[in-house]
Order: structure tokens, then sequence, then C-alpha cells
């Protein structure tokens, strides 16, 4: 995979924990994920502004991780080399629809890991009784 | 781990039982449009899934990208359009109708919510996906019977087993991923067929056999055009041999129900990605793959691979020479291996083939083996090839 920032804009105090969460997400599809609170900027003991965070995260992607962050402000994020920058607001991360969509145009770009089984277990078992029943698992 | 689907995960918009009859229910009293034979494959192997990521009828940006860059707008690789043509007698509709998909006898096999209506320069749609616009070509022709107005938008389809010609054979990509994990397979190879099988077929098929877990035949069971063997002649052939000449563990069998579009380099991509989707690594490539007439380069088919990242791609080609019978090395052998001038070679083409079948002359065996020479001999008595 490629890197990638996903930029979660949000209004002046935000949630957070919505970052924790879509990091989480794309960890458990085998994805490299970092997430970048505000904070962070100070205990890198980097400036406490946007262009310095914006800084960071290009770094971090540009080794193929998957960096999520949040901000009120999206500053332009320089980057030697062509950098993936994908933004979302806060509250459509909320919305099941526009979270599934978002994830899905990331898998699609190759972006994001999908998620690690194609046949959900519960109907594997329906299918391997249908298989068994047409004779496929005879030997 | 199996190879993953085409874009990441497999679609899953095909419904049966009660689900189907709610989609019917709700459809069926509204605006309802025509499916012909090749969209109606096509709305099978898109809710089935062997179309991952496809979702739908394309709308036109995914067209238009297709065509100009063989990649999906969204990213993924994808070397032919899949639309819906508006057809004479279809209603007016909208983006944002739901409306039912029929076929021609009034069946109602699924839905579309429509996302875009857009108009097709069909010629252009031919000369860059076939690469011609000769109307002797039957992808052109069936280009030019089309009213150049295409429906886009994602579908739901809807599943009759019970209406199914070769049920006990139809495996949707599901299904053949878990009896590939069921019987430890890592790797398999796909073998593409709109043909019976011959010795050629089956030397191809064991050397791939020789570098993966398991060898998935693939049979092409949807649209073909006059003059291919039909479809159940085929399929003899291949129970047939399956009896006496594989490892029945490491050979499965399933068809392949989309239709043929004789796109020759374009649809081996396009047939690799389907491949790719049933959970297959390796996908044989022989020449002149789904070419018809002399439209297409010989290797054409093969090289058209090279233009593609192999991670984007994500299912490895295996590119094959004509295989024939050397007399002289004793064995199946193709250009590759074989040092020995064409006289020592048993090679008969498909007209060659039918015209000794019609005069009540069995092939060879060293071109085909007896049993299926039997069953073509019997096919072609019943004029069935």
């Amino acid at each position: 995979m490629k890197g990638l920032v996903i930029w979660i804009t949000t209004a002046e105090v935000s949630d957070e924990a919505i970052l924790d969460k879509l990091g989480t997400e794309i960890e458990e599809r085998g994805g490299r994920v970092e997430v970048f609170h505000s904070k962070a900027v100070e205990n890198l003991g980097m400036d406490k502004n946007e262009k310095a965070k914006a800084i960071a995260c290009a770094m971090l992607a540009s080794h193929g991780v998957v960096v999520i962050t949040s901000g009120s402000d999206i500053p332009a994020i320089e980057s030697g080399e062509k950098l993936e920058v994908r933004i979302i607001e806060e509250s459509d991360l909320y919305r099941t629809d526009i979270h599934d969509s978002f994830m899905r145009d990331l898998e699609l770009a190759g972006l994001v890991p999908a998620p690690r089984y194609d046949v959900h277990p519960d109907e594997e078992k329906e299918i391997l009784k249908k298989l068994q029943d047409l004779g496929y698992l005879d030997d | 781990m199996l190879v993953p689907p085409h874009g990441g995960r497999l679609t899953d918009r095909q419904y049966e039982g009660s689900e189907a009859d709610e989609i019917i229910d709700q459809v069926k009293n509204g605006k309802l449009l025509t499916l012909n034979a090749r969209e109606k494959n096509d709305l099978e192997m898109i809710g089935n899934g062997a179309m991952s990521p496809l979702e739908g009828f394309m709308s036109g940006s995914d067209y238009e990208s297709v065509l100009d860059l063989m990649h999906l707008s969204a990213g993924p690789v994808w070397s032919l359009p899949v639309v819906f043509a508006k057809k004479d007698g279809d209603p007016d509709v909208s983006p944002g109708d739901n409306v039912g998909l029929k076929d021609i006898d009034g069946t109602i096999w699924g839905d579309m919510l429509i996302e875009d209506i857009f108009k097709a320069d069909l010629i252009a749609e031919a000369d860059k996906s076939l690469g011609t616009t000769d109307d002797s070509h039957p992808g052109v022709m069936y280009l030019k019977s089309l009213s150049g107005v295409y429906i886009g938008g994602k579908i739901r389809s809807i599943r009759r087993k019970e209406t199914e010609s070769f049920g006990n054979y139809r495996l949707d990509p599901k299904e053949t991923r878990v009896l590939f994990r069921a019987r430890g397979w890592k790797t398999a190879v796909a073998f593409q067929t709109r043909n019976p099988i011959h010795r050629a077929h089956e030397y191809i098929q064991k050397c791939a056999m020789e570098i993966v877990d398991g060898l998935l035949l693939h049979p092409l069971v949807g649209e073909t055009q006059d003059g291919d063997i039909p479809a159940d002649v085929r399929m003899r052939c291949y129970e047939e041999i399956l009896k006496d000449y594989y490892p029945r563990t490491r050979v499965a069998m399933s068809v392949f129900p989309a239709a043929m579009r004789y796109a020759g380099p374009k649809e081996a991509v396009f047939h690799a990605i389907l491949r790719k989707n049933y959970g297959c690594s390796h996908f044989i490539v022989g020449r002149d793959h789904a070419g018809v007439g002399n439209f297409y380069g010989t290797y054409d088919a093969q090289m058209i691979f090279d233009q593609f990242d192999p991670d984007e791609l994500g299912i490895v080609p295996l590119k094959f020479e004509h295989a024939f019978f050397c007399s002289k090395c004793g064995g199946m052998a193709t250009p590759k291996t074989c040092a020995h001038d064409n006289e020592y070679h048993v090679f008969l083409s498909g007209k060659k083939v039918r015209a000794m079948l019609a005069e009540g002359i069995l092939p060879p065996p060293e071109f085909t083996r007896p049993e299926i020479a039997s069953i073509l001999m019997e096919a072609a008595r019943k004029g069935d090839n």
C-alpha cells in the first residue's frame, strides 16, 4: 500500500475518538496506521500549528503509512512525491452510508486494504454444505 | 490465502427466494426495461460477484474511463464496458428511478437504481474496445444493433436455480473460493474455453497444474456465436475426460456464465479479472484468446498483459503457444519445446475437425482422446455441431 493522509475536518472542538475508531478499523484490515492527534505535534517538539502537523503527516505517509489526523483548516501539504490526501467531514464519519462509501473509494484506489475475508464465516458453512451436496468435496 | 477479489471485496447483489420475490413485488407494476441476452448474462455476473468491483451497469464516467484508460474511474483495471442499452419500446426513465429488468419473455431478473443515462458513440466504442469497426466482426454487429443510449446504475439480480442449465456446475465466486480453501489450495489456475477439449488443451492445463495447487476448468456457457460447439456437448466432453485423465482432488469444474464479446486482447484481460474474482491466482492465455476471424494478432491477447503493473492486475497470465502431438518427440509439445518440422506435428483446425466428423471420420487419438471423439461424433450425427 502507498501512503495516505486522511484529514478529518472538524469544528473548533472535535471528538478525536473518531480518529482512533477509524484507525482501528483500518488496522484490523491489515493497514499500517498512525493516528495523529493534535497533541502529537507538541509531543514531537514541533510548533503547535497545522503546517507542522501537515509536514509530520506527509513524512509518515511517504513511508507507506495511513495517517489519520484532524483539524479545522487543511494546510497545503508539501511532499517530494505525489501524496494522497483524502478529506472528510467529521460529522460524515458518523453516517454509515457516507463512511462506507468513503472507505470503499479508498479500497478501490488501493489506499487501504479491504476487509480480510471474502466470504462471511457464517455463509461459508452454508456454502460448504452445498459443495458437499453437489459432490465437490467427495474426496 | 487466496488472491483477493478485484477491488478488494466481492460484490454480492444477488437474491433468491423470498428476497427475490420482494424485489419483483417492488418493480413489477412500475417501469420495466428489457435485457438482451448479453445484458442478462452480465446482470447475473455483476450480482454474483464475478464482475467485482462493479455493482451495476456502468455510468458514463466509468464507460469513458474504461474505453480510454482501461481502468474504472475509481482506479482498478477494467478492460471492457459493461453497459445496459435502452431498447425500442422501453419506457422513458430518469436518474433516480428504480426500474425492473426483464428478459424478452417478460420474466423479471432484477432491478436497477438509475444513476446515469448517457449517449454513446458506438463506432468509437467498437474501435476502442474491439479494435475494429468492421461489420463482419460479431461485436461490431452487436454494437450497431444498439440504440446508442446507455443506462447506468446499481443493480440487484434475481437467481432462479430451478431454471438454470448446468445447475450442478454453477458455482458463484464465493463458492469457488470456499471450495479452493476446503481443498487446501492457495493458488489455482483457470482455463477458459468455448471449445471441446482436445489433447492440446489437456497438455496446456497439465503444464499449468505443475506450478499451482489446483485447476479450475471454466467453460463459458453464456451467449456465443453460431458455429461454436454447443455448451452441453463441451460439458459432456469435460465430464468424460475428468473421469480417467485428471487427479480429482486437483481439478474443479464449474461453468462461466458470461457472454462472448470476441474482443480478443481486451477480453483476455476481462476474462482474467473475472477469474481472479473466482479465487484464481493464474489464468491461461493461449494464442488468439477470445479472438474471431483474423481481427487480432496471434499474440495480442498475451502481450496486452504487459501494459499493466502486475500488482494492479492481481492475477498472473500464463502464456502458452499452441500445442500439438509430435510423432518424432513421441508426445505433446509446443514450438517452445519441439525441435522438429511441421511434418511431424499432428494438429487439426476446428474447421477440419468438424469436416471430419461430418464425414463420419474420427479425429486421430494424437489430436483427440477417443472418448471425446465419440461424443463429438454422436453430437455431429444429431446435428449439434
